[in-house]
C-alpha cells in the first residue's frame, strides 16, 4: 500500500509502530538474555530488522561491529540503503546497514520512512550501549557472584530493568505507545495507591476546582490544556511511583502483556472505521489471527471494542442487539463468517436483519451446545451471506438507476412496471468479483438445493416486518456447474427486483420508511432433506415462537410457546394457505392439543406437503397422503409423522402397520410423544428468548435425524404483532369494551360495523329453529357487510354444537369474513359460562387471521359499553331482509354514527393482558371515504345516467391530508343534458365537503371532488382516465351506488 | 320478566304429555314416566397435569329400566345442563323401546370442555367418572357408550376401571368399543342399512315397487353413504345426495337425473362425506345449493345430516311426487314441517324409529360381550334386519289400525311397552 492512499488514515502508520515495538521489544528480551553470547545476540537482533521495516518481505540487514559482519538471511548490497552508525563512549565501533531488495517509491528518505530512521538510530545506541556493556559483563562476571550478597537495593535499582530500556525507547521512537502504558499503569497503580496518583492527576484534569493551576471559571469552560512537557512530566512520575510500589518481575510482565496487546490496535483502529472496505477488514482479521496470539490475549474491553465495532460494521447498528451480540460472536466467528460472505470487496455493506438474527442464534445455541447434552444433535445448515451494497452494485454495473426511483411513482405504476422491471434484472449480469463468488457458493452447496433468502436492512433498523413482503427463492441446484451458477443469478436477481415491487414499497410508504436508501443482503442456505423420487424436502419443517399469540384454551399461556409444523419444507407452516393446516402445538403445553376430537385431528390435519422438484427446480405442492403412502419404506421416519386412522381411533403406526393400505393422517403424534422433539424446542425457545431478551421465532427443519436451525429473529417482527401500546385518555363514550383477560397481542384499526348478538335476547329465544335462524343472519351480515371492516360480538361459544343455547351455531363459512369474534361471558343464575375460544373452527381462525377475544362484562375490570349499543339505530334490515323480528336480538351498528365518519379500533396487547375497542375520530384519509361512500349513497345513478363510480389517488391509497382532494372517476352513460345536471350535482356536493373540510382543519381547499367522466368510448379507447378502470394493474376502487336499480 | 327460553326437557315432557294423553295413561304412570327413575350427581376430583387439582361435576340420569338395563351415551359438554340430560335420557327409554330391545334409558356427562384437556387428564376424568358410579352402572344396570365428544378411547378406560373395581371381565358394561376389544361388527353399517330395512318394509305396504323408485339423501356420511348402498341394492335409484363443503364453507347437492354412480361417488369423496365438487361437476353431476336437495322430482326423501333440515319455511318446496320420508338424522323435520307433510299425505318414519339401528346395533354389541363370543357381520346384519323390521311392523300396523301418523304410534307403542313393564314389576 503506497504511503498516499494508506497514511491518510493513520492505520497502516499504526501498523508501523507495531512492527517498530516488536523489533525493539525483541531487541531487549536479546540483550538482557545472559545465556547469548555477544555474537549470537548481534546476529539475532540482524534478524529482527528487516519484518520492522515497511516491506519486510524485500527489506535485508547487516551489522557491522567490532569488525565482524551479521547479515540477515536474504542479505543483499543493493542501492536502497538506510544507514546508522553505532557508537561506545563517542567512538564508532560500528554500522547497522538496511537495505531495500526492490525500488520502492519516494518516502521521506528515499524509500524509508522517517520513523524506520528513528528506529534504526534507537537499534544502533541500543547496540552501542549493549557492546560496552558487554565488555563490563565479561570484566564483572567473576566478582558478581561474590557481590552479590553484599549489593544494596540501591545498587539494584540502578541497573537498568527491561521495561524501563522499553520506556527509553518508547520515548524517543513512539510517545503516543507510551502514553498507552502511561495510562494503563496509572490504571494498575490505582490498586496500590490512589492518594498520591489522584494528586498527580489533579495537576492534569483539577478535579477539586481549587486546586487548579489556570484561571478556570465554570462548567461550561473549556478544561484548561496541559503542555507537553508537564505530560511528560506525569510520566516519569507515575513510572517512578510504579518502580517504588512494584516489583520489577512484575512490571516486566505488564509491559509484554500491554504490548502484546497492543498488536490488536490496527484492527481494533479498522473495525472501527467508518465504512472500512469488505476486502480491508477481512485482511485485517486474517492479519490479526495469523499471529500466534489470538482473542485471549486481547485486553478485555479491546476485545469487546472489536467485536462491537465489528457487529456494527456487519450486522447492525441496534443497540438491543449489538449487546447481545458482543457476548456470543467472537472474533473467530468473524473470520470463519467472512469467509463465506460475498460483495464488493471495495463495498461496506451489511449482511442484513435475517442474517443477523441467524448468525447470532446460531452461536448462542452453540454455545449452550457444549454442556447441554439435549441440544447436542441440534445443526445449522450451510450458509453464505451477500453483503447489502452488491445490490447497488449489480444496479449501477447494468445502469440500472432508475430502479431506485421507482418507489416515488404512484402505486399503480408500480403494479405496472414491476413484471418489466423483474425482467430486466433477471436479464442484467453480475460484476465478475460477485460471480467469482458466486461461483463458490455453487462448488460448496453441490449437490443439494439451496434456498435464496432475502436479508434486509429495513427489516433490521426499524424492527418493522418485511416477512412475507420481499421474496425468498428456492433453486434446485441441479445439473452442470454453469447451469447451477445461471439458476442462482436470476433467482438473486429476481429476489433483488422484489425490493421494488409494489407491496413492500407500498408497506414501507404506510409505514414511512419510504425514503430509507433500501439495501438488501442475502443470505444463501442449503436445503435440508433428502431426495425422495424426484422431489427433494426434509420430513418437516416449521416455526416456532416463544410467545403463544393463539391461545386455544384459557390453560395455555402466552409464555408457553407456539409451533407451526408441516412435513415436507417449512413454506406451508411459516406463511398460511387456507384450505390446508398445519399441525399446531405448544411446546411448554404438549398435551393441550388444538383439537381433541378424532374428527377434528383429521379435519385440521396437514393434507399437501411442499417440495422441491429436482426436476423441474420449482418448488411444487403434492399431497402429502399419497406422498408418504409412496415412500413411507424408503422415507426414514416417516412413522414420526403419521398415524393410522381405524374404527375411530388415531394411533401411531407399530412395526407391523403397513401405511400403504391404511388410511393415514399426519398428526407428528410420535414426534411429539416419543422423541425429544418438543423438549429441544422448547429448550431453544427459552435460550433464545432468554439471550435475545426479546419473544423470538425460530424456523426450523429436520431430515428425521438432525435438527437444523434456519431462522431466528424477534417475533415481534412476524405476521403483524408488532406491540402497540393501548391508547390512554380515551373517553368513557368512546369506548366501547375493555377487558383484561385472555388477551393476545394484535390491532385491528378501521373498523366500520359491529354486529352484535345481544345475549339475554338470544338466551329467551323459543326454540332451536330461532336459534338457527340467528347463525343464518349472521351468515348474511358476513356476506353483506364490507371483508374485514366488521366484527361479530356474541353471546358464550360462537359455533356452539349440540346445544344452541350456548351460543350462535355457525360454521366458520358464516363468519370468515369478519376481523374479530367476541364471545360474551355473561353471569347466568350462579355461574359465569366457559367460553369456546373459538375451538370449533379455532384453526380456520388462525390460518385466516381471525382474531379472538373473550369478554367477561360481570368482572370488574371488564367493561362494556352498553349504553352505546342501546343508542345506536340496528341496520340490520337494510342489509337483510324477512328479519325485522330478529332486531331485538341481532344488532348491526355503523360505528361513523356514534362518531361522526370516524372508526372502530382495537388495541391489544397480549404483554399487558388488556384490550380496548375505541372509538377512533375520522383522519383525513377516512374523513374522505366515508364521505366518497355517502355520495355513493346520495348519487342519484339513474337520473344522471352514471353506470358506476370509482375513487382513485390519495383517498384511495390513504394518503390524503387536509388539502388533499377527491379523485373520482365516473363511468357516464347518459346524454348530454345529464351530463349537465351530473357536474352541478356534484359542484354541489364538493362545496358542502369542502365547507366542512375548512370547518374541520381550517384548511380551504376549493372544489375538493375532482370528477372525471369517463365514457362507453373512453373506455373503447383506453383513454388516460379510462385506463384507471380498464388495466389490471390500476386498482380503482369501486364505490357501491345505493340508488342504482339494476344491480 | 325474562322469557322462560328454550328447555329441552320442558319439549320431551310436552311431548310425553300428548302421548300420554292418547293412551291414557293414569297419573303415577304419567309421574313415574315423565321424569327420571334416578338420577346421580356427584364431583370428580382430577389431578391435573401441572399438579393442581380440578374438580368436575359428572352425572348419570336413568330415566327408566322397567325393560331392562338403562342404556344411553356419555357426552362431554362445557355446558352441560342437566335438563338436557333427563331430556336425552327419556329419549332413549323411548328409543329402545320402540325397536323392542330389553333395554331402558339413561344418559350421562361430565362438564369439560375435552379442547382444555389432556389425554391424561382426560383418562383420569374418565376414571373418575367410573369410580363414583361403578355400582350403579355394569352390564346387569346401565350400559354407558360414547356421545358428544367421547369416542370407543374413553369408552375403553371406562370400561377398564369399572373391571379394575369389580375384579372381573364385565366388557358388556360398556358399548361402542372397537372392534379389537369387545366391540361389534356392522356397526358402520347398521344405522343406514337400518334405515332402508324399514323403507323397504314401507313401500312393499305401500304397494310402491322399489326398483321404480328415486330417492332424495341429504347427506353423505356415514348413514346417507349406507342407506344408499342399500337402497340402490334393492334397486332404487338415488338422483339427489348432498354434502358438507368444509373448503367452501357451504352445502352443496349433487344432481343426476340417471342416478348417483355411488362407488365412483365414494372415490371422489373424503373421510367426512365431503365430495370433490371439481370431479364431480366432471362426473357429469349438477351441482346445486345444498338447500335445494329435496326440490328435485323423487319418490323418497331420506334426510340424514342435519337437525331441522325440513322446516315449515321449506317444505312447500317438496315435490308432490315425494310418497315417503325416512329420517336418518336426528330430528331433521320441524314438528310444523311434519304437519304439513302428513296433510299432503307423505309418510314420515320419524327419527327415534327410522335411526334405531344404531342402539340396536349396540345392544348386539352388549350381548355379544356379555357371552363372550362374536358374531360374523352377516350375523349381526341378519338379526338388525329381523328386529329393525319387527319393530316397524308394530308401529306401521299401529298407525294403519288406528289411523295415526307413523310418528305417534312410534311414541305410543314405545311409551305403552314402558308403561307396561313399569306395571307388570308392580310399580305403578
Amino acid at each position: 500500500m503506497t504511503k498516499n492512499a494508506g497514511y491518510n488514515n493513520g492505520i497502516d502508520a499504526l501498523k508501523e509502530r507495531v512492527k517498530e515495538l516488536n523489533c525493539l521489544y525483541g531487541l531487549t528480551d536479546i540483550i538482557k538474555d545472559p545465556t547469548l553470547s555477544f555474537e549470537k545476540a548481534i546476529q539475532k537482533i540482524t534478524a529482527l530488522i528487516p519484518p520492522a521495516w515497511q516491506y519486510p518481505e524485500i527489506t535485508c540487514a547487516r551489522i557491522s561491529i567490532l569488525g565482524k559482519d551479521f547479515e540477515s538471511a536474504n542479505f543483499n548490497e543493493t542501492k536502497w540503503s538506510q544507514i546508522s552508525n553505532i557508537f561506545h563512549n563517542d567512538s564508532k565501533i560500528g554500522v547497522i546497514e538496511v537495505f531495500y531488495l526492490k525500488q520502492k517509491p519516494e518516502m521521506d528518505e528515499g524509500p524509508f520512512l522517517i520513523d524506520e530512521r528513528k528506529l534504526i538510530d534507537a537499534i544502533a545506541n541500543q547496540i552501542g550501549k549493549f557492546a560496552g556493556e558487554a565488555q563490563l559483563k565479561k570484566e564483572l562476571n567473576l566478582a558478581e557472584k561474590t557481590l552479590k550478597s553484599t549489593k544494596t537495593g540501591k545498587e539494584l535499582n540502578q541497573q537498568k530493568h527491561d521495561w524501563e530500556v522499553i520506556i527509553g525507547l518508547l520515548i524517543r521512537t513512539d510517545p503516543r505507545t507510551l502514553l498507552r502504558l502511561t495510562r494503563k499503569m496509572i490504571y494498575h497503580l490505582f490498586r496500590y495507591e490512589n492518594e498520591e496518583i489522584t494528586k498527580l492527576l489533579g495537576n492534569i484534569c483539577p478535579v477539586d476546582r481549587d486546586v487548579a493551576e489556570s484561571q478556570w471559571c465554570g462548567i461550561n469552560m473549556p478544561n484548561p490544556r496541559q503542555n507537553l512537557e508537564s505530560l511528560k512530566f506525569i510520566q516519569e512520575q507515575i513510572f517512578k511511583m510504579a518502580k517504588k510500589r512494584i516489583p520489577p518481575e512484575e512490571i516486566s510482565d505488564l509491559f509484554h502483556h500491554w504490548l502484546r496487546q497492543d498488536k490488536a490496535r490496527p484492527l481494533l483502529l479498522s473495525a472501527q472505521k467508518k465504512g472500512i472496505s469488505l476486502v480491508e477488514i477481512t485482511d485485517e482479521l486474517n492479519r490479526f489471527f495469523n499471529k500466534e496470539d489470538v482473542e485471549e490475549i486481547l485486553a478485555m474491553e479491546d476485545r469487546t471494542s472489536i467485536r462491537t465495532a465489528l457487529i456494527r460494521r456487519f450486522f447492525t447498528d441496534r443497540l438491543e442487539f449489538v449487546n447481545v451480540a458482543k457476548n456470543f460472536i467472537t472474533l473467530e466467528d468473524f473470520v470463519k463468517l467472512l469467509d463465506h460472505v460475498i460483495g464488493p470487496a471495495q463495498g461496506c455493506g451489511k449482511l442484513g436483519g435475517k442474517t443477523s438474527g441467524f448468525f447470532l442464534a446460531e452461536k448462542i445455541i452453540q454455545e449452550e451446545m457444549e454442556h447441554d447434552e439435549l441440544l447436542k444433535d441440534i445443526s445449522f445448515p450451510k450458509s453464505w451471506y451477500i453483503t447489502s451494497d452488491t445490490i447497488l452494485n449489480f444496479v449501477h454495473y447494468n445502469d440500472l438507476d432508475e430502479a431506485f426511483h421507482v418507489k416515488y411513482l404512484n402505486p399503480d405504476q408500480i403494479r405496472k412496471d414491476q413484471p418489466f422491471l423483474e425482467q430486466v434484472f433477471k436479464n442484467a449480469s453480475f460484476p465478475h468479483e460477485i460471480m467469482e463468488g458466486l461461483r463458490k457458493i455453487i462448488r460448496d452447496l453441490e449437490g443439494k438445493p439451496i434456498i435464496i433468502r432475502s436479508s434486509s436492512l429495513l427489516e433490521d433498523s426499524f424492527g418493522a416486518s418485511f416477512s412475507g413482503k420481499y421474496k425468498s427463492l428456492f433453486v434446485s441446484n441441479t445439473g452442470s456447474e454453469e447451469e447451477r451458477l445461471y439458476s442462482l443469478i436470476d433467482a438473486i436477481a429476481e429476489v433483488y427486483a422484489s425490493t421494488f415491487g409494489p407491496d413492500p414499497i407500498e408497506y414501507r410508504r404506510e409505514r414511512g420508511f419510504l425514503d430509507f436508501s433500501e439495501e438488501m443482503g442475502i443470505l444463501i442456505q442449503e436445503v435440508v432433506g433428502q431426495k425422495i423420487g424426484n422431489y427433494f424436502m426434509p420430513l418437516f419443517g416449521g416455526v416456532a415462537f416463544s410467545r403463544n399469540e393463539f391461545r386455544w384454551s384459557p390453560r395455555i399461556r402466552r409464555k408457553d410457546g407456539m409451533i407451526r409444523i408441516v412435513p415436507g419444507l417449512g413454506t406451508r407452516a411459516v406463511d398460511r394457505v387456507g384450505k390446508d393446516y398445519p399441525i399446531l402445538v405448544s411446546p411448554k403445553r404438549p398435551k393441550l392439543r388444538v383439537n381433541t376430537l378424532v374428527r377434528e385431528q383429521i379435519q385440521y390435519s396437514p393434507k399437501y406437503l411442499d417440495a422441491v422438484n429436482l426436476k423441474s427446480g420449482a418448488i411444487e405442492t403434492i399431497d402429502a397422503i399419497e406422498f408418504f403412502k409412496e415412500h413411507s419404506e424408503i422415507f426414514p421416519h416417516t412413522n414420526d409423522v403419521i398415524s393410522i386412522h381405524n374404527d375411530g381411533r388415531l394411533s401411531i403406526p407399530s412395526v407391523l402397520s403397513d401405511p400403504k393400505e391404511s388410511d393415514i393422517i399426519i398428526t407428528f403424534s410420535k414426534l411429539f410423544e416419543k422423541t425429544d422433539f418438543l423438549e429441544v424446542m422448547k429448550r431453544i425457545l427459552i435460550l433464545l428468548e432468554e439471550k435475545i431478551g426479546t419473544p423470538v421465532d425460530v424456523e426450523f427443519a429436520s431430515d428425521g435425524e438432525k435438527l437444523q436451525i434456519l431462522q431466528c429473529r424477534p417475533q415481534s417482527q412476524s405476521i403483524d404483532r408488532k406491540r402497540k401500546p393501548i391508547p390512554k385518555n380515551i373517553k368513557v363514550k368512546h369506548k366501547l369494551f375493555s377487558t383484561n383477560k385472555h388477551v393476545t397481542t394484535s390491532q385491528i384499526e378501521n373498523i366500520e360495523y359491529v354486529v352484535y348478538v345481544q345475549p339475554e335476547a338470544y338466551a329467551d329465544l323459543g326454540s332451536i329453529e330461532e336459534m338457527q335462524k340467528i347463525a343464518l343472519i349472521v351468515n348474511g351480515l358476513n356476506q353483506k357487510l364490507p371483508k374485514r371492516r366488521f366484527i361479530l360480538m356474541g353471546p358464550g361459544r360462537w359455533g356452539s354444537r349440540g346445544d344452541y343455547k350456548l351460543g350462535v351455531p355457525v360454521n366458520y363459512g358464516d363468519i370468515n369474513n369478519t376481523t374479530l369474534l367476541v364471545e360474551i361471558a355473561k353471569r347466568k343464575g350462579d355461574y359465569i359460562p366457559e367460553l369456546s375460544f373459538g375451538t370449533h373452527f379455532f384453526q380456520d381462525l388462525v390460518e385466516a387471521d381471525i382474531r379472538y377475544l373473550p369478554l367477561y362484562p360481570d368482572e370488574s375490570d371488564c367493561f362494556l359499553n352498553e349504553t352505546l349499543f342501546e343508542q345506536a339505530p340496528n341496520h340490520l334490515s337494510s342489509f337483510l331482509n324477512n328479519f325485522k323480528k330478529y332486531e331485538n336480538v341481532v344488532k348491526v351498528m355503523r360505528v361513523s354514527e356514534w362518531i361522526d365518519g370516524g372508526t372502530l379500533s382495537i388495541i391489544m396487547d397480549g404483554d399487558e393482558n388488556k384490550a380496548l375497542a375505541y372509538l377512533k375520530k375520522a383522519d383525513h384519509w377516512s374523513w374522505r371515504l366515508h364521505k366518497t361512500y355517502e355520495i355513493g349513497k346520495n348519487l342519484d345513478a339513474d337520473r344522471f345516467g352514471v353506470k358506476a363510480l370509482y375513487l382513485i389517488g390519495s383517498t384511495k391509497t390513504g394518503m390524503a391530508g387536509p388539502a388533499s382532494d377527491i379523485d373520482l372517476i365516473v363511468h357516464f352513460q347518459g346524454n348530454e343534458e345529464q351530463r349537465e345536471h351530473l357536474l352541478d350535482w356534484f359542484e354541489e356536493e364538493g362545496v358542502k365537503i369542502s365547507e366542512q373540510n375548512e370547518e374541520k382543519t381550517g384548511i380551504e381547499v376549493e372544489n375538493i371532488l375532482d370528477v372525471h367522466l369517463v365514457t362507453d368510448e373512453d373506455l373503447k379507447k383506453e383513454t388516460s382516465w379510462a385506463t384507471h378502470i380498464t388495466s389490471q394493474y390500476m386498482t380503482a376502487r369501486t364505490i357501491p351506488l345505493d340508488k342504482k336499480t339494476d344491480n | 320478566m325474562t322469557k322462560e327460553g328454550y328447555n329441552p326437557f320442558k319439549m320431551a315432557q310436552k311431548q310425553f304429555d300428548r302421548i300420554a294423553d292418547m293412551l291414557e295413561l293414569d297419573v303415577p304412570e304419567r309421574e313415574l314416566l315423565r321424569n327420571p327413575l334416578r338420577e346421580y350427581h356427584f364431583l370428580i376430583p382430577v389431578k391435573m397435569d401441572d399438579g393442581s387439582t380440578r374438580i368436575f361435576k359428572g352425572f348419570r340420569i336413568q330415566h327408566n329400566d322397567a325393560r331392562g338395563p338403562c342404556k344411553g351415551g356419555i357426552r362431554f359438554h362445557p355446558q352441560e345442563t342437566e335438563d338436557t340430560v333427563r331430556a336425552l335420557s327419556m329419549w332413549m327409554t323411548w328409543k329402545c323401546a320402540v325397536a323392542d330391545i330389553p333395554l331402558g334409558g339413561g344418559k350421562g356427562g361430565i362438564i369439560c370442555d375435552p379442547h382444555d384437556l389432556s389425554e391424561r387428564e382426560q383418562e383420569l376424568l374418565c376414571r373418575g367418572w367410573v369410580r363414583q358410579i361403578a355400582r350403579d352402572i355394569g352390564p346387569v344396570r346401565d350400559v354407558p357408550a360414547p356421545d358428544v365428544m367421547t369416542s370407543g378411547k374413553h369408552m375403553l378406560w371406562m370400561m377398564d376401571e369399572f373391571q379394575a373395581i369389580h375384579g372381573g371381565q364385565y366388557p358388556g358394561v360398556i358399548t361402542g368399543k372397537p372392534v379389537e376389544l369387545g366391540g361389534s361388527l356392522g356397526r358402520t353399517e347398521a344405522t343406514g342399512y337400518a334405515v332402508i330395512y324399514q323403507l323397504r318394509e314401507a313401500l312393499k305396504e305401500m304397494d310402491i315397487d322399489i326398483t321404480k323408485t328415486k330417492a332424495a339423501i341429504e347427506g353423505f356420511g356415514n348413514v346417507a353413504q349406507y342407506a344408499a348402498e342399500l337402497y340402490i341394492e334393492y334397486g332404487g335409484m338415488v338422483v339427489v345426495v348432498s354434502c358438507w363443503d368444509q373448503k367452501d364453507g357451504k352445502a352443496y347437492a349433487y344432481y343426476k337425473e340417471e342416478g348417483i354412480d355411488l362407488e365412483a361417488l365414494r372415490k371422489i369423496t373424503d373421510r367426512f362425506g365431503t365430495i370433490d365438487k371439481n370431479k364431480a361437476a366432471k362426473m357429469g353431476y349438477e351441482r346445486m345449493d345444498g338447500k335445494e336437495w329435496l326440490t328435485k322430482k323423487v319418490d323418497v326423501l331420506i334426510p340424514a345430516a342435519l337437525e331441522n333440515s325440513i322446516t315449515k319455511d321449506n317444505v312447500d318446496k317438496i315435490q308432490s311426487s315425494v310418497k315417503i320420508v325416512v329420517c336418518g338424522a336426528n330430528g331433521p323435520v320441524t314438528p310444523d314441517a311434519e304437519n304439513t307433510l302428513v296433510e299432503n299425505k307423505v309418510i314420515v318414519i320419524p327419527d327415534f324409529l327410522a335411526n334405531a339401528g344404531g342402539v340396536v346395533c349396540s345392544y348386539f354389541e352388549q350381548v355379544q360381550s356379555n357371552q363372550n363370543y362374536y358374531w360374523t357381520k352377516e350375523e349381526v346384519l341378519g338379526k338388525l334386519d329381523n328386529k329393525i323390521t319387527d319393530a316397524f311392523y308394530k308401529v306401521w300396523e299401529l298407525a294403519q289400525k288406528k289411523k295415526l301418523r307413523v310418528s305417534d304410534a312410534g311414541y305410543m307403542i314405545a311409551i305403552q311397552r314402558v308403561a307396561e313393564a313399569c306395571k307388570m314389576r308392580g310399580w305403578v
